[in-house]
């Protein structure tokens, strides 16, 4: 049993998982969807010839503005690849948790969980391969090529990538929790809304500054360019202290996971 | 080929498993017997390195499951059902078992024909009966053509068709070198299976050896084990 068929076998179980493609498609139809909506305004104000109306005259900026959103994406991916393995099955069919089942064909519990991080890094990875890019070209196409771009290639690149690497980091945080949790309930419950509708941590840089050291707003820079609270660690600090962040949860989880009754 | 010894499992305050030691011979199907929460599952859960033992240790030719390379060609296991997601289809949950333990692809049409689940294995286990659901628990089992089987109530759920199947497979098992280690708190279909007994209750073994050696002096399996059990539970009292 080498990492690399614990790997193998990780991978397909998450892409066995209904769950997990439903979190992909939602990403991408989700972002999609609200660039459509952002478009169309951009769209409406070029045509009005007043651009200066419209916070986004990008054709990048204008799909770049839900890819945050889709932060959540990678938080439903990172949190039903554990909690799946966890959900007991109906009594119909004897209640059994998967869990034991992959206890019993990986007992190597480290590379186990090494193999499902990875496992998740790589499908929050694929979803942002393919949202981020359909997001701006839903907006090129909407917007058409008669805008001008100010943001460059490069530049671009640089932040898509940004990103991808805040989505990739949330997810296996997301994922670390959900060890430790053993349900998938609380993680989700907790995890969306802070990255949806109310930022916890966001509201504590009122009482503390330390604040901007927790994870989801150290790396908040990786998306570049958007309008967000003053202060903070920059792009480059700010990624290395998420990432310490992913790391330490991660190692914690390996630790507990090691430890404990199945 | 599995042997326990001196196995001790503490939950809390609560000694569930006190001392425990016994061992399943190749060749040979022994079932380890017991009223419900008698400390069964803890056993296998601790041979099978879901739990740890607070003492003693259990063996798998002589070595701890989790150093087995590729466990599941040296032991099959199946504990409270098919450990499959109800999301998914059996063939999509066998292909991961069997990546796992560099199974090859062809066993899982097989095990699915060997359990009679050949045209179920497009059907998502939620779906699935609690007999279905043992049938796959099994398939998972028999999926690397281990030496040893070991099953926590493995006819749970079966309709008597199901159970006189089962035991003809276990027979076979045995029959062709194999272990068996299977639990059950039900007498009737053990007496029918079992070479060897071992009877557990409150987490101590009060009686183990052949079916015959176990039940000698008793007017059968079901009177043996009532009063192997129960004189255990006044001493406790």
């Amino acid at each position: 049993m080498s990492f690399w068929s614990t790997l193998l076998a990780e991978l397909r179980k998450t892409a066995t998982l209904p769950a997990s493609w439903v979190a992909g498609t939602v990403t991408l139809l989700g972002s999609a969807g609200i660039t459509v909506l952002n478009a169309i305004g951009t769209r409406a104000a070029l045509d009005a010839g007043a651009p200066e109306s419209r916070s986004f005259v990008s054709v990048f900026e204008t799909g770049y503005a839900a890819v945050p959103l889709g932060t959540v994406g990678a938080v439903v991916i990172g949190v039903v690849a554990m909690s799946s393995e966890y959900a007991a099955n109906s009594t119909d069919a004897g209640s059994g948790r998967q869990v034991t089942a992959t206890l019993a064909a990986s007992p190597r519990r480290i590379a186990l969980l090494g193999a499902k991080a990875l496992t998740v890094a790589l499908f929050v990875a694929l979803t942002a391969a393919v949202s981020i890019p359909a997001s701006v070209g839903v907006a090129r196409l909407i917007i058409g090529g008669d805008a001008s771009e100010p943001v460059a290639l490069d530049v671009a690149l640089v932040r898509s990538l940004g990103a991808t690497l805040y989505w990739t980091l949330t997810g296996l945080i997301a994922f670390a929790i959900t060890v430790l949790a053993r349900s998938g309930i609380v993680p989700l419950v907790v995890l969306i809304a802070n990255s949806s509708l109310v930022s916890v941590s966001m509201l504590l840089t009122n009482i503390t500054p330390l604040a901007h050291w927790l994870p989801d707003l150290a790396g908040r820079r990786l998306f570049g360019g958007l309008s967000t609270v003053e202060g903070g660690l920059d792009a480059g600090p700010g990624a290395l202290v998420m990432a310490a962040w992913t790391l330490g949860l991660l190692a914690v989880a390996g630790v507990v996971f090691s430890r404990r009754d199945a | 080929m599995l042997l326990i010894e001196q196995l001790v499992k503490r939950r809390g305050s609560r000694t569930v498993l006190d001392r425990i030691g016994f061992h399943a011979r190749s060749g040979r199907v022994t079932a380890f017997l017991g009223p419900n929460g008698a400390g069964k599952s803890s056993t296998l859960r601790i041979l099978l390195g879901l739990d740890r033992a607070d003492g003693g240790r259990a063996l798998v030719r002589g070595r701890p499951y989790r150093s087995l390379r590729d466990p599941l060609r040296t032991v099959g296991s199946m504990l409270d059902g098919s450990g499959a997601h109800r999301s998914r289809t059996a063939r999509d949950h066998l292909a991961w078992v069997a990546r796992s333990n560099g199974i090859p692809g062809r066993r899982i049409g097989e095990v699915l024909e060997q359990v009679g689940l050949a045209d179920a294995g497009r059907t998502r286990v939620g779906r699935y009966s609690l007999g279905m659901g043992q049938r796959l628990g099994l398939a998972a089992a028999l999926l690397g053509e281990p030496e040893a089987l070991v099953l926590d109530e493995p006819v749970n759920g079966l309709d008597p068709e199901g159970i006189r199947w089962i035991r003809g497979l276990l027979r076979g098992h045995a029959d062709a070198g194999g272990t068996v280690l299977l639990s059950s708190h039900l007498m009737g279909e053990v007496a029918g299976i079992a070479d060897d007994l071992v009877v557990i209750s409150g987490g101590r073994i009060v009686s183990a050896g052949t079916l015959d050696e176990v039940t000698a002096g008793h007017a059968s399996l079901e009177d043996a084990f009532f009063a192997l059990t129960g004189r255990e539970q006044e001493a406790a009292r």
